[in-house]
Protein backbone atom coordinates (compact mmCIF):
# COMPACT_ATOMS: atom_id res chain seq x y z
CA UNK A 1 0.00 0.00 0.00
CA UNK A 2 1.78 3.31 -1.21
CA UNK A 3 -0.10 6.50 -1.47
CA UNK A 4 0.59 9.94 -1.19
CA UNK A 5 -0.42 13.41 -2.76
CA UNK A 6 0.49 16.99 -1.79
CA UNK A 7 -1.97 20.24 -0.99
CA UNK A 8 -0.64 23.19 -1.80
CA UNK A 9 -1.96 26.62 -0.36
CA UNK A 10 -0.80 29.54 -3.10
CA UNK A 11 0.16 33.03 -1.99
CA UNK A 12 -1.97 35.62 -3.99
CA UNK A 13 -1.93 39.67 -4.31
CA UNK A 14 -2.86 42.07 -7.08
CA UNK A 15 -0.51 44.72 -7.93
CA UNK A 16 -3.20 47.20 -9.07
CA UNK A 17 -4.43 47.46 -5.60
CA UNK A 18 -3.18 49.39 -2.63
CA UNK A 19 -5.56 46.96 -0.66
CA UNK A 20 -5.92 43.44 -1.58
CA UNK A 21 -8.94 41.53 -0.28
CA UNK A 22 -7.73 38.12 -0.38
CA UNK A 23 -10.85 35.98 0.07
CA UNK A 24 -12.06 38.05 -2.92
CA UNK A 25 -9.27 37.49 -4.89
CA UNK A 26 -8.86 33.57 -4.11
CA UNK A 27 -12.44 33.34 -4.87
CA UNK A 28 -12.76 34.89 -7.95
CA UNK A 29 -9.03 33.46 -8.99
CA UNK A 30 -10.79 29.35 -8.68
CA UNK A 31 -14.02 30.67 -10.94
CA UNK A 32 -11.72 31.86 -13.54
CA UNK A 33 -10.82 28.31 -14.23
CA UNK A 34 -14.50 27.53 -15.13
CA UNK A 35 -16.02 28.20 -18.27
CA UNK A 36 -19.37 27.62 -16.85
CA UNK A 37 -21.27 29.41 -13.56
CA UNK A 38 -19.96 27.88 -10.36
CA UNK A 39 -22.12 24.99 -9.39
CA UNK A 40 -21.25 23.24 -5.40
CA UNK A 41 -20.50 19.67 -5.68
CA UNK A 42 -18.10 19.08 -2.99
CA UNK A 43 -19.24 17.14 -0.01
CA UNK A 44 -17.65 18.24 2.76
CA UNK A 45 -19.17 15.06 4.98
CA UNK A 46 -15.78 13.48 5.68
CA UNK A 47 -14.32 16.15 6.95
CA UNK A 48 -13.71 16.83 10.46
CA UNK A 49 -10.52 18.84 11.14
CA UNK A 50 -10.98 18.90 15.01
CA UNK A 51 -10.93 15.08 15.18
CA UNK A 52 -7.84 14.32 16.97
CA UNK A 53 -5.15 10.75 15.92
CA UNK A 54 -4.50 10.50 19.79
CA UNK A 55 -8.47 9.62 20.49
CA UNK A 56 -9.80 12.57 21.14
CA UNK A 57 -12.37 15.10 19.37
CA UNK A 58 -10.88 19.14 19.96
CA UNK A 59 -13.37 21.26 21.08
CA UNK A 60 -12.81 24.18 18.92
CA UNK A 61 -9.18 24.93 16.39
CA UNK A 62 -6.82 27.81 17.59
CA UNK A 63 -6.46 30.76 15.49
CA UNK A 64 -4.60 34.27 16.18
CA UNK A 65 -5.37 37.27 17.01
CA UNK A 66 -5.75 39.13 14.12
CA UNK A 67 -7.53 36.09 12.30
CA UNK A 68 -10.26 36.13 15.06
CA UNK A 69 -10.85 40.05 14.07
CA UNK A 70 -10.95 39.26 10.46
CA UNK A 71 -13.33 36.16 11.08
CA UNK A 72 -15.96 38.82 12.19
CA UNK A 73 -15.11 40.60 9.18
CA UNK A 74 -16.12 37.86 6.63
CA UNK A 75 -19.39 36.85 8.31
CA UNK A 76 -21.07 39.83 7.25
CA UNK A 77 -19.75 38.78 3.40
CA UNK A 78 -22.24 38.97 0.73
CA UNK A 79 -21.88 35.22 -0.39
CA UNK A 80 -22.18 32.14 1.34
CA UNK A 81 -19.77 29.58 2.85
CA UNK A 82 -19.75 27.40 -0.18
CA UNK A 83 -19.41 30.27 -2.32
CA UNK A 84 -16.75 31.75 -0.66
CA UNK A 85 -14.91 27.84 -0.87
CA UNK A 86 -15.65 27.34 -4.85
CA UNK A 87 -14.83 24.01 -4.44
CA UNK A 88 -13.78 22.04 -7.90
CA UNK A 89 -13.36 18.76 -9.00
CA UNK A 90 -10.93 18.84 -12.12
CA UNK A 91 -11.47 16.34 -14.72
CA UNK A 92 -7.11 14.72 -13.25
CA UNK A 93 -9.23 14.14 -10.05
CA UNK A 94 -7.63 16.97 -8.28
CA UNK A 95 -9.27 19.89 -5.82
CA UNK A 96 -9.17 23.20 -6.45
CA UNK A 97 -10.74 25.57 -4.26
CA UNK A 98 -10.38 28.78 -1.99
CA UNK A 99 -9.00 26.99 1.66
CA UNK A 100 -9.94 30.44 3.23
CA UNK A 101 -7.78 32.98 1.57
CA UNK A 102 -5.29 31.16 -0.40
CA UNK A 103 -5.97 29.38 -3.60
CA UNK A 104 -5.73 25.53 -3.36
CA UNK A 105 -4.75 22.58 -5.71
CA UNK A 106 -4.18 19.50 -3.71
CA UNK A 107 -3.29 16.81 -5.99
CA UNK A 108 -4.51 13.61 -7.08
CA UNK A 109 -3.42 11.02 -4.97
CA UNK A 110 -0.44 9.39 -6.62
CA UNK A 111 1.29 5.83 -6.06
CA UNK A 112 4.47 6.94 -8.01
CA UNK A 113 7.39 9.90 -7.34
CA UNK A 114 6.85 10.60 -10.83
CA UNK A 115 3.25 10.89 -10.77
CA UNK A 116 3.42 12.94 -7.90
CA UNK A 117 5.90 15.65 -9.72
CA UNK A 118 4.00 15.86 -12.66
CA UNK A 119 0.70 16.32 -11.04
CA UNK A 120 2.36 18.92 -8.74
CA UNK A 121 3.44 20.87 -11.73
CA UNK A 122 0.36 20.37 -13.26
CA UNK A 123 -1.08 22.23 -10.65
CA UNK A 124 1.14 24.84 -11.12
CA UNK A 125 0.05 25.97 -14.46
CA UNK A 126 -3.44 25.22 -13.89
CA UNK A 127 -3.34 27.40 -10.91
CA UNK A 128 -1.00 30.21 -13.56
CA UNK A 129 -3.66 29.62 -16.24
CA UNK A 130 -6.24 30.65 -14.13
CA UNK A 131 -4.34 33.93 -12.92
CA UNK A 132 -4.12 34.92 -17.04
CA UNK A 133 -7.46 34.22 -17.45
CA UNK A 134 -8.60 36.42 -14.35
CA UNK A 135 -5.84 39.15 -15.36
CA UNK A 136 -7.41 38.64 -19.20
CA UNK A 137 -10.69 40.46 -17.43
CA UNK A 138 -9.10 42.76 -15.33
CA UNK A 139 -7.34 43.91 -18.64
CA UNK A 140 -3.45 43.93 -16.95
CA UNK A 141 -0.97 41.38 -15.60
CA UNK A 142 -2.16 41.91 -11.98
CA UNK A 143 -2.84 39.29 -10.14
CA UNK A 144 0.12 37.57 -9.34
CA UNK A 145 0.33 34.26 -7.62
CA UNK A 146 3.26 32.50 -5.42
CA UNK A 147 4.27 28.93 -4.31
CA UNK A 148 5.82 29.76 -0.82
CA UNK A 149 4.87 29.79 2.57
CA UNK A 150 5.51 33.13 3.93
CA UNK A 151 4.70 36.91 3.70
CA UNK A 152 7.38 38.11 5.73
CA UNK A 153 5.81 39.64 7.65
CA UNK A 154 4.27 36.73 9.95
CA UNK A 155 2.05 34.92 8.33
CA UNK A 156 2.07 31.50 6.63
CA UNK A 157 0.34 29.32 4.64
CA UNK A 158 0.76 25.79 4.27
CA UNK A 159 1.96 22.98 1.82
CA UNK A 160 0.97 19.83 3.33
CA UNK A 161 1.97 16.13 2.31
CA UNK A 162 -0.10 13.22 3.02
CA UNK A 163 0.42 9.53 2.94
CA UNK A 164 -1.98 6.38 3.38
CA UNK A 165 -1.27 4.36 6.55
CA UNK A 166 -2.98 1.34 8.07
CA UNK A 167 -4.71 2.01 10.96
CA UNK A 168 -3.12 -0.46 12.99
CA UNK A 169 0.05 1.36 13.79
CA UNK A 170 -0.27 3.43 16.47
CA UNK A 171 -0.19 6.72 15.94
CA UNK A 172 2.54 7.70 18.77
CA UNK A 173 4.54 4.90 17.46
CA UNK A 174 4.65 6.79 14.15
CA UNK A 175 4.73 10.71 15.49
CA UNK A 176 7.67 9.24 17.68
CA UNK A 177 9.25 8.02 14.93
CA UNK A 178 8.77 11.01 12.66
CA UNK A 179 9.99 14.35 14.62
CA UNK A 180 13.51 13.65 15.00
CA UNK A 181 12.97 13.35 10.48
CA UNK A 182 11.08 15.96 10.33
CA UNK A 183 13.19 18.13 12.26
CA UNK A 184 16.26 17.73 10.37
CA UNK A 185 14.11 17.08 6.66
CA UNK A 186 14.76 21.12 5.93
CA UNK A 187 18.13 20.17 5.47
CA UNK A 188 16.99 18.75 1.51
CA UNK A 189 13.22 19.99 1.51
CA UNK A 190 13.84 23.66 3.19
CA UNK A 191 12.94 26.29 0.41
CA UNK A 192 15.18 28.69 1.87
CA UNK A 193 13.52 32.12 3.28
CA UNK A 194 15.72 35.41 4.29
CA UNK A 195 14.89 36.48 7.63
CA UNK A 196 13.07 35.32 10.50
CA UNK A 197 9.40 35.61 11.01
CA UNK A 198 7.21 34.73 13.84
CA UNK A 199 3.78 34.61 14.38
CA UNK A 200 2.45 38.56 15.67
CA UNK A 201 5.99 39.43 15.86
CA UNK A 202 7.02 40.56 12.63
CA UNK A 203 9.96 40.00 9.85
CA UNK A 204 13.36 40.47 11.13
CA UNK A 205 15.33 40.76 8.46
CA UNK A 206 18.70 38.85 8.99
CA UNK A 207 20.37 36.76 7.58
CA UNK A 208 19.29 33.06 5.29
CA UNK A 209 17.43 29.71 6.65
CA UNK A 210 17.02 27.37 5.14
CA UNK A 211 13.13 26.70 5.74
CA UNK A 212 10.03 28.79 5.28
CA UNK A 213 7.65 27.03 7.98
CA UNK A 214 10.68 26.10 10.65
CA UNK A 215 10.00 29.22 12.26
CA UNK A 216 6.13 28.57 12.68
CA UNK A 217 6.92 25.52 14.27
CA UNK A 218 5.32 26.17 17.69
CA UNK A 219 4.83 22.53 19.31
CA UNK A 220 5.70 19.03 19.05
CA UNK A 221 1.86 17.54 18.28
CA UNK A 222 -1.56 19.26 17.74
CA UNK A 223 -4.78 19.34 15.45
CA UNK A 224 -4.30 22.67 14.66
CA UNK A 225 -2.79 23.97 11.59
CA UNK A 226 -3.44 28.36 11.72
CA UNK A 227 -1.78 28.71 15.38
CA UNK A 228 0.31 26.48 17.35
CA UNK A 229 1.07 24.80 14.36
CA UNK A 230 3.11 21.20 15.08
CA UNK A 231 5.88 19.43 13.73
CA UNK A 232 3.46 15.99 13.60
CA UNK A 233 -0.25 17.13 12.88
CA UNK A 234 -2.87 14.77 14.65
CA UNK A 235 -5.59 15.63 12.32
CA UNK A 236 -7.16 12.06 11.64
CA UNK A 237 -9.33 12.50 8.76
CA UNK A 238 -8.30 9.65 6.62
CA UNK A 239 -10.60 10.19 3.68
CA UNK A 240 -10.70 6.36 3.42
CA UNK A 241 -12.53 3.74 5.40
CA UNK A 242 -11.97 4.80 8.62
CA UNK A 243 -11.50 1.07 10.02
CA UNK A 244 -8.52 0.01 8.25
CA UNK A 245 -6.63 3.41 7.50
CA UNK A 246 -5.14 6.55 8.59
CA UNK A 247 -3.97 9.75 6.55
CA UNK A 248 -1.01 10.98 7.71
CA UNK A 249 -1.18 15.03 7.22
CA UNK A 250 1.99 16.79 7.51
CA UNK A 251 2.18 20.89 7.57
CA UNK A 252 5.47 21.24 8.92
CA UNK A 253 7.15 21.15 4.91
CA UNK A 254 7.79 23.82 2.71
CA UNK A 255 6.54 24.38 -0.82
CA UNK A 256 9.17 23.04 -3.19
CA UNK A 257 9.97 24.89 -6.46
CA UNK A 258 12.71 22.06 -7.88
CA UNK A 259 11.26 19.10 -8.91
CA UNK A 260 13.88 16.83 -6.89
CA UNK A 261 13.58 18.42 -3.98
CA UNK A 262 10.02 17.93 -3.95
CA UNK A 263 10.77 13.57 -4.86
CA UNK A 264 13.21 13.85 -2.01
CA UNK A 265 11.05 14.81 0.75
CA UNK A 266 8.07 13.13 -0.72
CA UNK A 267 10.53 9.62 -1.16
CA UNK A 268 12.42 9.84 2.15
CA UNK A 269 9.64 10.58 4.52
CA UNK A 270 7.67 7.30 2.88
CA UNK A 271 10.67 5.22 3.46
CA UNK A 272 10.62 6.60 7.45
CA UNK A 273 7.16 5.90 7.11
CA UNK A 274 8.16 2.07 5.67
CA UNK A 275 10.27 1.73 8.48
CA UNK A 276 8.18 2.99 10.89
CA UNK A 277 5.28 0.48 9.59
CA UNK A 278 8.36 -2.57 9.89
CA UNK A 279 9.18 -1.59 13.48
CA UNK A 280 12.65 -0.26 11.87
CA UNK A 281 12.79 3.06 12.63
CA UNK A 282 15.81 4.24 14.48
CA UNK A 283 15.74 4.55 18.23
CA UNK A 284 15.93 8.65 18.56
CA UNK A 285 14.80 11.64 20.37
CA UNK A 286 15.24 15.24 20.19
CA UNK A 287 14.92 16.98 23.38
CA UNK A 288 13.15 20.07 22.34
CA UNK A 289 12.09 19.27 18.82
CA UNK A 290 10.79 22.55 18.59
CA UNK A 291 13.61 25.07 19.46
CA UNK A 292 15.61 22.37 17.10
CA UNK A 293 13.77 22.80 13.54
CA UNK A 294 14.37 26.42 14.44
CA UNK A 295 18.52 26.09 15.21
CA UNK A 296 18.56 23.96 12.41
CA UNK A 297 16.99 25.64 10.14
CA UNK A 298 19.02 29.09 10.86
CA UNK A 299 22.22 27.47 10.16
CA UNK A 300 23.15 27.17 6.50
CA UNK A 301 26.36 26.04 7.24
CA UNK A 302 24.33 22.51 8.51
CA UNK A 303 27.03 22.91 11.89
CA UNK A 304 24.39 23.40 14.10
CA UNK A 305 23.95 20.97 17.13
CA UNK A 306 20.96 19.62 18.80
CA UNK A 307 20.50 18.02 22.29
CA UNK A 308 19.35 14.53 22.41
CA UNK A 309 17.03 13.52 24.85
CA UNK A 310 19.59 10.78 26.09
CA UNK A 311 22.49 13.32 26.53
CA UNK A 312 25.15 14.37 23.96
CA UNK A 313 24.31 16.34 20.55
CA UNK A 314 23.37 15.44 17.28
CA UNK A 315 23.71 17.83 13.93
CA UNK A 316 20.72 17.81 11.46
CA UNK A 317 22.44 16.54 8.38
CA UNK A 318 23.91 13.47 11.10
CA UNK A 319 19.96 13.11 12.15
CA UNK A 320 19.43 12.52 8.39
CA UNK A 321 22.69 10.28 7.75
CA UNK A 322 20.92 7.75 11.19
CA UNK A 323 17.72 7.62 9.23
CA UNK A 324 19.19 7.28 5.75
CA UNK A 325 21.34 4.27 6.88
CA UNK A 326 18.30 2.85 8.67
CA UNK A 327 16.46 3.07 5.50
CA UNK A 328 19.37 1.49 3.50
CA UNK A 329 19.58 -1.43 5.52
CA UNK A 330 15.91 -2.24 6.03
CA UNK A 331 15.03 -1.21 2.38
CA UNK A 332 17.32 -1.79 -0.23
CA UNK A 333 16.39 -4.18 -2.86
CA UNK A 334 12.55 -3.52 -2.43
CA UNK A 335 11.74 -2.06 -5.62
CA UNK A 336 12.72 0.18 -7.82
CA UNK A 337 11.69 3.78 -6.32
CA UNK A 338 13.25 2.70 -3.28
CA UNK A 339 16.60 2.17 -5.02
CA UNK A 340 16.26 5.54 -6.22
CA UNK A 341 15.04 7.46 -3.49
CA UNK A 342 18.19 5.49 -1.41
CA UNK A 343 20.68 6.80 -3.95
CA UNK A 344 19.47 10.07 -4.25
CA UNK A 345 19.62 10.46 -0.59
CA UNK A 346 22.50 9.62 0.64
CA UNK A 347 24.19 11.42 -2.42
CA UNK A 348 22.46 14.42 -1.58
CA UNK A 349 23.73 14.05 1.96
CA UNK A 350 26.99 13.60 0.93
CA UNK A 351 27.24 16.42 -0.97
CA UNK A 352 25.71 18.51 1.24
CA UNK A 353 28.74 17.85 4.03
CA UNK A 354 31.20 18.47 0.82
CA UNK A 355 29.97 20.41 -2.00
CA UNK A 356 26.68 22.00 -1.59
CA UNK A 357 26.64 23.83 -4.94
CA UNK A 358 26.74 20.34 -6.97
CA UNK A 359 23.12 20.74 -5.44
CA UNK A 360 22.00 24.38 -7.23
CA UNK A 361 18.98 23.30 -9.11
CA UNK A 362 18.17 20.13 -7.33
CA UNK A 363 17.60 21.85 -3.71
CA UNK A 364 15.23 24.68 -3.09
CA UNK A 365 17.25 26.59 -0.31
CA UNK A 366 20.75 25.90 -1.87
CA UNK A 367 19.61 27.03 -5.34
CA UNK A 368 17.99 30.34 -3.96
CA UNK A 369 20.85 31.35 -1.75
CA UNK A 370 23.43 30.67 -4.89
CA UNK A 371 21.23 33.19 -6.85
CA UNK A 372 20.99 35.55 -3.85
CA UNK A 373 24.63 35.43 -3.11
CA UNK A 374 25.33 36.32 -6.48
CA UNK A 375 23.00 39.14 -6.88
CA UNK A 376 24.65 40.70 -3.35
CA UNK A 377 28.02 40.23 -5.29
CA UNK A 378 26.67 41.76 -8.25
CA UNK A 379 24.87 44.59 -7.06
CA UNK A 380 27.51 45.30 -4.30
CA UNK A 381 24.25 45.11 -1.26
CA UNK A 382 24.21 44.22 2.24
CA UNK A 383 22.20 41.02 3.35
CA UNK A 384 20.37 43.11 5.64
CA UNK A 385 19.17 44.83 2.15
CA UNK A 386 15.45 44.46 2.02
CA UNK A 387 15.52 44.01 -2.26
CA UNK A 388 16.67 40.22 -0.99
CA UNK A 389 13.44 39.82 0.67
CA UNK A 390 11.64 40.44 -2.84
CA UNK A 391 13.95 38.43 -4.58
CA UNK A 392 12.88 35.67 -2.52
CA UNK A 393 9.50 36.14 -2.88
CA UNK A 394 9.75 36.21 -6.60
CA UNK A 395 11.67 33.24 -6.66
CA UNK A 396 8.11 31.27 -6.41
CA UNK A 397 6.34 33.19 -8.79
CA UNK A 398 4.21 30.60 -11.07
CA UNK A 399 4.17 33.28 -13.80
CA UNK A 400 6.94 32.04 -16.24
CA UNK A 401 7.34 35.61 -17.56
CA UNK A 402 8.62 36.55 -14.13
CA UNK A 403 9.65 33.70 -11.66
CA UNK A 404 13.31 33.35 -11.06
CA UNK A 405 13.25 29.65 -10.20
CA UNK A 406 11.12 28.94 -13.63
CA UNK A 407 13.92 31.63 -15.42
CA UNK A 408 16.79 29.51 -13.89
CA UNK A 409 14.48 26.49 -15.46
CA UNK A 410 14.56 28.27 -18.86
CA UNK A 411 18.42 28.48 -18.93
CA UNK A 412 18.39 24.58 -18.10
CA UNK A 413 20.36 24.80 -14.54
CA UNK A 414 17.43 22.87 -12.79
CA UNK A 415 17.16 18.88 -12.53
CA UNK A 416 13.99 17.81 -14.39
CA UNK A 417 12.21 14.32 -13.33
CA UNK A 418 9.13 15.46 -15.69
CA UNK A 419 8.57 16.08 -19.29
CA UNK A 420 6.40 18.53 -20.32
CA UNK A 421 4.26 16.40 -21.82
CA UNK A 422 3.41 14.22 -19.19
CA UNK A 423 2.91 17.84 -17.01
CA UNK A 424 0.39 18.34 -19.92
CA UNK A 425 -1.18 14.77 -19.47
CA UNK A 426 -1.21 15.22 -15.41
CA UNK A 427 -3.33 18.65 -16.17
CA UNK A 428 -6.10 16.52 -17.91
CA UNK A 429 -6.44 13.39 -16.30
CA UNK A 430 -5.17 11.74 -13.07
CA UNK A 431 -3.19 8.51 -12.52
CA UNK A 432 -4.24 5.35 -14.24
CA UNK A 433 -3.13 3.11 -11.10
CA UNK A 434 -5.19 5.35 -8.05
CA UNK A 435 -9.00 6.49 -7.13
CA UNK A 436 -7.65 10.10 -8.24
CA UNK A 437 -7.58 8.43 -11.43
CA UNK A 438 -11.03 7.10 -10.80
CA UNK A 439 -12.54 10.71 -9.45
CA UNK A 440 -11.13 12.65 -12.44
CA UNK A 441 -12.55 10.15 -15.11
CA UNK A 442 -16.14 10.41 -13.89
CA UNK A 443 -15.49 13.99 -13.94
CA UNK A 444 -14.38 14.16 -17.90
CA UNK A 445 -17.20 10.96 -18.39
CA UNK A 446 -20.29 12.07 -16.48
CA UNK A 447 -20.06 15.59 -15.72
CA UNK A 448 -23.60 16.43 -15.62
CA UNK A 449 -24.76 13.66 -13.72
CA UNK A 450 -22.41 14.50 -10.85
CA UNK A 451 -24.51 15.48 -7.40
CA UNK A 452 -22.07 15.16 -4.89
CA UNK A 453 -17.95 14.25 -5.18
CA UNK A 454 -15.26 14.35 -2.50
CA UNK A 455 -12.24 12.53 -2.13
CA UNK A 456 -13.22 8.94 -1.15
CA UNK A 457 -16.84 8.66 -2.83
CA UNK A 458 -18.64 10.04 -5.95
CA UNK A 459 -22.71 10.25 -5.82
CA UNK A 460 -24.67 11.07 -9.17
CA UNK A 461 -28.01 12.09 -9.57
CA UNK A 462 -31.20 11.13 -11.50
CA UNK A 463 -33.32 7.72 -10.02
CA UNK A 464 -35.37 7.01 -6.87
CA UNK A 465 -32.35 5.62 -5.31
CA UNK A 466 -28.73 6.68 -4.81
CA UNK A 467 -26.08 6.03 -6.91
CA UNK A 468 -22.84 6.27 -5.20
CA UNK A 469 -19.33 5.16 -6.17
CA UNK A 470 -17.67 3.99 -2.96
CA UNK A 471 -13.77 4.82 -3.07
CA UNK A 472 -13.04 4.70 0.61
CA UNK A 473 -11.17 1.18 0.09
CA UNK A 474 -10.04 1.41 -3.53
CA UNK A 475 -6.11 1.40 -3.37
CA UNK A 476 -5.41 -1.88 -5.21
CA UNK A 477 -3.87 -0.66 -8.77
CA UNK A 478 -5.49 -3.79 -9.92
CA UNK A 479 -8.80 -3.10 -9.13
CA UNK A 480 -8.81 0.94 -9.94
CA UNK A 481 -7.75 -0.67 -13.62
CA UNK A 482 -10.32 -2.58 -13.44
CA UNK A 483 -13.03 0.07 -12.38
CA UNK A 484 -11.47 2.41 -14.95
CA UNK A 485 -12.42 0.23 -17.61
CA UNK A 486 -15.83 -0.24 -17.01
CA UNK A 487 -16.32 3.57 -16.64
CA UNK A 488 -15.05 3.54 -19.55
CA UNK A 489 -17.22 1.59 -21.71
CA UNK A 490 -20.58 1.96 -19.14
CA UNK A 491 -23.32 4.11 -21.06
CA UNK A 492 -24.29 5.90 -17.53
CA UNK A 493 -23.21 5.88 -13.75
CA UNK A 494 -26.04 3.25 -13.07
CA UNK A 495 -24.22 0.80 -14.87
CA UNK A 496 -21.13 1.37 -14.15
CA UNK A 497 -21.93 1.16 -10.74
CA UNK A 498 -23.87 -2.23 -11.06
CA UNK A 499 -20.77 -3.68 -13.08
CA UNK A 500 -18.67 -3.02 -10.60
CA UNK A 501 -20.51 -4.09 -8.15
CA UNK A 502 -21.29 -7.42 -10.19
CA UNK A 503 -17.01 -7.42 -10.52
CA UNK A 504 -16.59 -6.91 -6.67
CA UNK A 505 -18.35 -9.61 -5.51
CA UNK A 506 -16.85 -12.02 -8.48
CA UNK A 507 -13.17 -10.98 -6.91
CA UNK B 1 16.87 27.90 21.96
CA UNK B 2 19.72 30.35 22.76
CA UNK B 3 21.14 27.18 25.55
CA UNK B 4 20.77 24.91 22.86
CA UNK B 5 22.76 27.09 20.39
CA UNK B 6 25.71 27.39 23.12
CA UNK B 7 25.96 23.51 23.80
CA UNK B 8 29.23 21.93 23.02
CA UNK B 9 29.43 18.24 21.22
CA UNK B 10 29.64 15.93 24.18
CA UNK B 11 29.14 12.83 21.70
CA UNK B 12 29.29 11.79 18.21
CA UNK B 13 26.81 9.49 16.93
CA UNK B 14 28.54 6.84 14.34
CA UNK B 15 29.67 7.90 11.22
CA UNK B 16 26.39 7.43 8.63
CA UNK B 17 27.64 9.93 6.77
CA UNK B 18 27.19 8.68 3.01
CA UNK B 19 30.33 9.42 0.78
CA UNK B 20 30.06 11.32 -2.41
CA UNK B 21 29.96 9.04 -5.45
CA UNK B 22 31.83 9.69 -8.62
CA UNK B 23 30.02 10.19 -11.60
CA UNK B 24 30.40 6.56 -13.05
CA UNK B 25 28.70 5.45 -9.91
CA UNK B 26 25.30 7.54 -10.65
CA UNK B 27 23.62 4.86 -11.60
CA UNK B 28 19.86 6.07 -13.40
CA UNK B 29 19.84 9.14 -11.61
CA UNK B 30 19.34 12.79 -12.88
CA UNK B 31 21.98 13.84 -14.29
CA UNK B 32 23.57 17.57 -12.78
CA UNK B 33 23.08 20.93 -14.56
CA UNK B 34 25.93 23.28 -15.52
CA UNK B 35 25.36 25.72 -13.03
CA UNK B 36 28.55 28.08 -13.59
CA UNK B 37 26.63 30.96 -12.43
CA UNK B 38 22.83 32.99 -13.35
CA UNK B 39 23.07 34.06 -17.24
CA UNK B 40 23.85 37.50 -16.90
CA UNK B 41 22.16 38.55 -19.62
CA UNK B 42 18.55 37.28 -18.96
CA UNK B 43 18.33 36.30 -15.28
CA UNK B 44 20.44 38.52 -13.48
CA UNK B 45 17.90 40.71 -15.71
CA UNK B 46 15.24 39.53 -14.27
CA UNK B 47 16.31 39.81 -10.96
CA UNK B 48 17.35 43.58 -11.68
CA UNK B 49 13.47 43.96 -12.57
CA UNK B 50 12.41 42.99 -9.18
CA UNK B 51 10.94 45.99 -7.14
CA UNK B 52 13.15 45.63 -3.98
CA UNK B 53 9.70 47.33 -2.14
CA UNK B 54 7.96 44.20 -3.45
CA UNK B 55 7.86 42.15 -0.04
CA UNK B 56 7.13 44.81 2.34
CA UNK B 57 4.21 45.25 0.31
CA UNK B 58 3.20 42.34 0.13
CA UNK B 59 0.58 40.82 2.40
CA UNK B 60 -1.35 37.93 2.95
CA UNK B 61 -3.72 36.39 5.94
CA UNK B 62 -2.91 33.36 7.74
CA UNK B 63 -3.29 29.68 6.06
CA UNK B 64 -3.14 26.40 7.21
Amino acid sequence: MRLFGLETEYGITREDLASVDPVVESMELVRAHLAATFERTWDYSGEDPREDARGFRAAHLQQDREEDEFAKLDAHRPFSFHEMKSDLVLPNGARFYNDHTHPEYSTPECRTLIDLIAHDRAGERIVQRAAARRNQALGGPHVQLYKNNTDFHGHSYGCHDNYLLPRSIPFDRISAGLLPFLVSRQIIAGAGKVGIEAQEQGFQPTAYQLSQRADFMETELSVDTMHNRPIVNTRDEPHADRSKYRRLHLIAGDANMCEYATALKVGTTRLVIDLIVRGDAPSMEIEDPVAAIKLISRDPELKQLVRRASGGTISGLELQAVYYGAAKQALAGNDEETDWILREWGETLALLAADRDQLVGRLDWVTKLWLLDTFVREERIAWNDPWLASLDLEYHNVNPERGLFLGLEAERKTVRLTKDDAIDAAMTAGPSDTRGGIRGQCVRRFPDQIKTIQWERVQFTGGLLPKVLDLGDLFEPDAVRMLSSILGTAGSPTEAITMWNQRKVQR
Amino acid sequence: MNRLASLERKERPFDPMPKPTSPSEEGGGPKRPDTGSPDKDSLMKRMKKVDPKQAERYRQRTGQ
